[in-house]
C-alpha cells in the first residue's frame, strides 16, 4: 500500500505556496520603500514604523487589551467547564451551543451590536439607563480598553471551552477521590489537585486566546476606532488605508513583530496541549465522574449561565433584529414599535455593492470552501496515513497558518498579489482565504482519517476488495462526516471573513463582512443591521445542514 | 492447504537502524490443522501473518500458499492481498462502524458479486453457526466486545477460504470471556477442518488452542511442536523458560546411561531425560515447579532424585500454593496443593521424576 511520494511533494508545494509565500513576501515588503519599489533594501520602514511616538501607547494598549480579554475568556470557559462537566447543573443540552455559536454570529455583528447598546451617543441600553435614573449623561461607554476587553472575551470564551472542557471531561476523578481520602476538603481539592493538573489545558487556551485577540479586527476596529483606542491591527489598517500616504512597507515592519509573537505563541500553545494530553489518565473501564450536587447554588448559577446565554446569543441578534426595522436608535417603547418599518431591509437589497458583496460572499463561501476542502482532504489523508518525513513537513507547514493574524498576511499577500495579474479579482481572495484557514478544513478531517483504523481498509482488502472498491465501500463513507464539517467550517469561516478581506478587498470584490465595517464606519445601523441578519440567517443554515447531515450519518 | 515458507525476510528500518523482523525463516504449515505463532511481542510473529496474507511484503524468500506462489522475490511474483483468497480476523476486529452486522458478515460475498438471495441465506447460517442469530440488523459498533468478535469470526468464514488467519483476537477480551472465546473457537474450528494460522503471545491460548505451535523469538522460529511436546519436552532454553514458568539451573553434565543423562548441580546429582549432550558439557537443567513433588507428613517419598531443603516462602493463590524452597544456595520455584499444612520454615523432602528434568542447552 506504498503511495508515491510523488502526491506529498506536491501538496508540499502547494501549502507551502499558499503560507510561506505570504510570509517571505512581507518580510522582503518591510525591507522595501513601497508596492512599487519592491526589492530595493532599506531599513527605513522599521525605523518610521518602531520610533513613532505614538507607538508605545499602541503597544501598551495591545498588551491590556489582548491580555484583559483572554483572562475573560479563560475563566468563563473554565467556570462553564467545570458547571457542565462536574456539577449537576440542568439544561446541559446549552453547553452545546456555546460551542457552536462563534460559527453562527460572525464576530463584527457581535461587536456592532454592543456598540448599538452601549454606545455614549444613542446606545440603547444607555438611553434606557437615562430615562431610568433620569442621568444628564450617558452612563457606560462601550467605547473604551474595557469594553473592547469585555466583548472580546466573549467572543473568544467559545475557543477556550473548546480546548478546556475536554480536558475536564477526561479528568480522572480518581486524582480528587483520593485527595479526599487523604483529608482534603472539596475547595483544597480544586485548587491543590484539579487546577494544577488541568493547569496545561488552562494555559494553553489562555494562550490561544492571547493570539485570537492579537489577531482580531472585528472589535478594535468597530469598538477601539471610534474611541481613538488604537491596537497593533488597527494600527497596521490605519496604515494602509487611511490618508493619502498609505505605506505597506511600514505596515508589513509593523506586522513582522506581531508574526513573530503570534507563531511562537503558536509553538507554545501546541506545546502545552500535548503536555494537557498527557496529564489525561483516564482509564477507559467503567469511568463515571462524580457530580458534585449544588443544592443552593444551583438556581443562582443557572440565572447566571442564563444570562451569559443571553447576552451570547439572543441580545445580539434581537438588537439588530430591532436596529434593522426602526428608523433611527430609539428606546424600545409602543412608539418605536409603531414606527417599524422594512426600508432599511428595501435600502439594502436595492444597494448594488451590498448585493455584490453578497453574491461575491457566496461565491468564496461555496465555492471557496470546496476548493479548501478538497485540498484538506488529500492533506490530511497524506499527514496521517503516509507517515514519512516529508509529511511531517506537510503537517508543520499546514498549520503554520493559524498562526497567521489576518491582517498581517493580508498585507503579505497584498506584496504578492500586486505583481500578478490576479490583484484586485475575487481569485485573490479565495488564495487568501484558503491559505489562512486550511488548518481549520484539515483537522476535521485528520481526525475522521485518525479513526479509520489501518485494519478496516486491510480486512476489506482481504475480503477480496480492490483497492477502488475499498475506497468507496469503507473509506468515503466513514469520511463523509469529516468531510461535511470540514467544509462547513470552512464555509462559515468564509461568508464572515473580515481581517483579510479589508486588505486584500477592492471596488469590485467587496464582501459581505467588509460591506459591514463600511456601514458601521458611515453609521448606517440599520442597513448594516439588515445585512447582518442577512449573513447570520446564511451562515446558521449551513451549521443547522451539518448538523442535521451529522445526525444522519451517526444515526445509521 | 500447506502454507510453504521459503527464507522470508523481512527488515524494518527505524532511527537509522535495522530491524530483523523476519530472519530466513522456512516453515510449512500443514492443512486442516490450528497452527500457532507463539512468541513475546516484537518477535516477528505478525510480520509473517501479515506477509502471509500479503498486507506486507518480505524482503526476499517465497511463500506458498496451496500450491500456488503467492510471493516470490526471484520469480517476481506478488499476488495482491485480495487476491490471495484468505481470510483474517483482526485484533481490533475491523468492524465497520458504518455498516450493520448484516452487511459487515455478507461483504466478502456482496464483494464476489453473488445473489442476494444466496448472500442472505448464507449469512444466516454463518450467524446461526457463531450463535448471533437475529443480530443481522443491529448497528456492528452497538454490541459487544465478544459478539463484535463473533461477528469478525463470521466475516471470515462466511466464503469459506483456503486458510483463515488470526491475529490476537482474543487480546481485547476480558479474561473471562476470553477463556469462553477460546472454547468456542476451538469448537468452531474443529468442526469446519480449516487451515487456520493463529498468532498470539498467551501461551495458554496457544496450549489450548493449537494443534502445532512454533516458537518464534527475535524473527527466528525457535521450535515447533504439538503443544505437549513444546511444554514437556522443549529442546531451548528459550521455549522452556516462555512456556509456563520453569526453574533453571546450572548443570554440567556427568554420565550418560542408556536411557537418562546424569548431571551435577549445586544441589547434587539429577538423573534427567536422555539428551545427547557430551560428558562434561555444560547445561541448563529445567525443572516446572508444578512437578516437584513435596513429601507431606509421615508418607514415604519414593523414587529418584530426592532432596531436602527449607520452605522460604509461601503464597496462597487458591488453586494452589506458590512456594519458594532453598537447597544450598539454590532456590526452587513450587507449586504445592491448596490443602497442604506446610509453612514457612519447614524442612522437607522432596522429588522429581526423571521425567521432569529437562536439560536444555546454555
Amino acid at each position: 500500500m506504498k503511495k508515491t511520494p510523488k502526491l506529498t511533494i506536491v501538496l508540499i508545494l502547494i501549502v507551502g505556496f499558499l503560507t510561506v509565500s505570504p510570509v517571505i513576501m512581507l518580510i522582503f515588503g518591510s525591507f522595501s520603500e513601497g508596492l512599487s519599489a519592491f526589492g530595493s533594501f532599506t531599513l527605513e520602514k522599521y525605523i518610521s514604523a518602531y520610533t513613532d511616538p505614538a507607538f508605545s501607547k499602541i503597544i501598551i494598549n495591545t498588551i491590556i487589551f489582548v491580555v484583559g480579554a483572554a483572562l475573560v475568556a479563560t475563566v468563563l470557559a473554565l467556570f462553564l467547564a467545570y458547571l457542565n462537566n462536574r456539577t449537576d447543573i440542568p439544561c446541559k443540552f446549552l453547553f452545546k451551543i456555546i460551542s457552536i455559536t462563534p460559527m453562527m454570529i460572525p464576530h463584527i455583528l457581535f461587536s456592532v451590536s454592543w456598540v448599538l447598546l452601549l454606545n455614549p451617543s444613542n446606545g440603547i441600553l444607555n438611553l434606557i439607563l437615562k430615562q431610568l435614573f433620569s442621568l444628564e449623561s450617558s452612563p457606560l461607554n462601550i467605547y473604551s480598553l474595557w469594553g473592547m476587553m469585555l466583548v472580546e472575551g466573549l467572543l473568544d470564551m467559545p475557543i477556550a471551552y473548546l480546548i478546556i472542557a475536554p480536558a475536564m471531561a477526561s479528568f480522572d476523578v480518581n486524582l480528587e477521590e483520593s485527595s479526599r481520602v487523604f483529608g482534603a476538603n472539596s475547595g483544597q481539592t480544586l485548587f491543590r489537585i484539579t487546577l494544577p493538573v488541568l493547569k496545561p489545558a488552562i494555559l494553553a487556551s489562555f494562550i490561544l486566546c492571547i493570539v485570537r485577540c492579537m489577531a482580531s479586527f472585528a472589535v478594535p476596529s468597530v469598538i477601539g476606532m471610534p474611541g481613538r483606542i488604537y491596537v497593533l491591527s488597527t494600527h497596521i489598517y490605519r496604515t494602509i488605508s487611511i490618508g493619502f500616504a498609505v505605506d505597506y512597507g511600514k505596515a508589513a515592519a509593523i506586522g513582522m513583530s506581531v508574526l513573530v509573537i503570534s507563531v511562537t505563541l503558536i509553538y507554545i500553545y501546541r506545546y502545552m496541549t500535548s503536555a494537557s494530553e498527557k496529564y489525561v489518565t483516564i482509564s477507559s473501564r467503567g469511568y463515571r465522574p462524580t457530580v458534585i450536587e449544588l443544592k443552593k447554588a444551583k438556581i443562582p448559577l443557572f440565572v447566571i449561565l442564563g444570562i451569559l446565554m443571553f447576552v451570547l446569543i439572543v441580545l445580539p441578534v434581537l438588537v439588530l433584529i430591532y436596529t434593522s426595522l426602526t428608523p433611527y436608535a430609539m428606546v424600545p417603547s409602543s412608539r418605536a414599535f409603531s414606527m417599524m418599518n422594512l426600508n432599511h431591509w428595501s435600502d439594502v437589497i436595492s444597494d448594488p455593492i451590498s448585493l455584490l458583496s453578497l453574491k461575491n460572499s457566496l461565491f468564496l463561501g461555496i465555492f471557496g470552501a470546496t476548493l479548501g476542502v478538497v485540498l484538506s482532504i488529500f492533506v490530511a489523508y497524506t499527514i496521517v496515513k503516509i507517515r514519512t518525513k516529508a509529511s511531517g513537513l506537510l503537517e508543520s507547514l499546514s498549520f503554520l497558518s493559524f498562526s497567521f493574524p489576518g491582517i498581517v498576511i493580508g498585507v503579505g499577500f497584498m506584496w504578492f498579489f500586486v505583481r500578478t495579474p490576479i490583484y484586485a479579482t475575487i481569485w485573490a481572495l479565495l488564495i487568501g482565504y484558503i491559505a489562512t484557514y486550511l488548518p481549520y478544513g484539515i483537522r476535521p478531517l485528520s481526525s475522521a482519517f485518525v479513526q479509520i483504523h489501518k485494519h478496516l481498509e486491510e480486512s476489506s482488502m482481504v475480503c477480496g476488495a480492490k483497492p477502488l472498491t475499498t475506497m468507496w465501500r469503507i473509506i468515503v463513507p466513514l469520511l463523509i462526516p469529516g468531510i461535511v464539517s470540514s467544509w462547513v467550517l470552512m464555509s462559515t469561516m468564509f461568508l464572515r471573513e473580515l481581517t483579510l478581506s479589508v486588505v486584500l478587498s477592492r471596488p469590485g470584490t467587496e464582501v459581505l463582512a467588509v460591506q459591514i465595517l463600511r456601514f458601521a464606519n458611515d453609521g448606517l445601523w440599520g442597513r448594516l443591521s439588515a445585512l447582518g441578519i442577512i449573513m447570520i440567517v446564511l451562515s446558521t443554515t449551513l451549521v443547522a445542514l451539518v448538523n442535521f447531515i451529522g445526525a444522519r450519518f451517526t444515526n445509521k | 492447504m500447506e502454507i510453504q515458507i521459503k527464507d522470508v525476510s523481512k527488515h524494518y528500518y527505524s532511527e537509522g537502524k535495522t530491524i530483523k523482523a523476519l530472519d530466513n525463516v522456512s516453515l510449512t504449515i500443514p492443512g486442516k490443522k490450528i497452527f500457532t505463532l507463539l512468541g513475546p511481542s516484537g518477535c516477528g510473529k505478525t510480520t509473517l501473518l501479515r506477509c502471509i496474507v500479503g498486507l506486507e511484503i518480505p524482503d526476499a524468500g517465497e511463500i506458498i500458499i496451496d500450491d500456488e506462489v503467492v510471493w516470490s522475490s526471484k520469480k517476481g511474483i506478488n499476488v495482491p492481498v485480495e487476491k490471495r483468497g484468505l481470510a483474517m480476523v483482526f485484533q481490533t476486529y475491523a468492524i465497520w462502524p458504518h455498516m450493520d452486522v448484516f452487511n459487515n458478515v455478507a461483504y466478502p460475498l456482496q464483494i464476489q458479486k453473488l445473489p442476494r438471495e444466496e448472500i442472505r441465506k448464507r449469512v444466516e447460517k454463518t450467524l446461526k453457526f457463531v450463535k448471533l442469530e437475529g443480530f443481522e440488523h443491529r448497528p456492528a459498533t452497538n454490541i459487544s466486545g465478544g459478539q463484535q468478535q463473533r461477528v469478525a469470526l463470521a466475516r471470515a468464514l462466511i466464503a469459506e477460504p483456503k486458510v483463515i488467519l488470526f491475529d490476537e483476537p482474543l487480546s481485547n477480551l476480558d479474561a473471562k470471556l476470553r477463556e469462553e472465546t477460546r472454547k468456542d473457537l476451538r469448537i468452531f474450528l474443529s468442526e469446519l477442518k480449516i487451515t487456520a494460522v493463529y498468532v498470539t503471545h498467551d501461551q495458554i491460548e496457544a496450549l489450548a488452542l493449537s494443534d502445532i505451535i512454533a516458537v518464534m523469538h527475535s524473527g527466528k522460529i525457535i521450535e515447533i511442536g504439538s503443544p505437549r511436546k513444546i511444554y514437556f519436552d522443549a529442546s531451548h532454553r528459550f521455549v522452556a523458560d516462555f512456556i509456563g514458568r520453569a526453574n533453571l539451573i546450572k548443570a554440567v553434565v556427568k554420565s550418560q546411561q542408556d536411557d537418562r543423562t546424569v548431571v551435577d548441580t549445586q544441589m547434587g546429582s539429577f538423573i534427567c531425560q536422555k539428551r545427547d549432550f557430551p560428558e562434561g558439557s555444560e547445561v541448563v537443567l529445567c525443572i516446572r515447579p508444578e512437578f516437584i513433588y513435596l513429601k507431606e507428613d509421615k508418607k514415604e517419598i519414593v523414587g529418584q532424585n530426592i532432596l531436602k531443603g527449607t520452605i522460604e516462602t509461601l503464597v496462597f493463590i487458591g488453586e494452589a500454593y506458590e512456594g519458594e524452597i532453598k537447597v544450598g544456595d539454590e532456590i526452587l520455584m513450587v507449586k504445592i496443593k491448596p490443602e497442604t499444612l506446610l509453612k514457612k520454615g519447614d524442612v522437607v523432602e522432596f522429588n522429581v521424576s526423571p521425567e521432569h528434568c529437562l536439560l536444555v542447552s546454555v
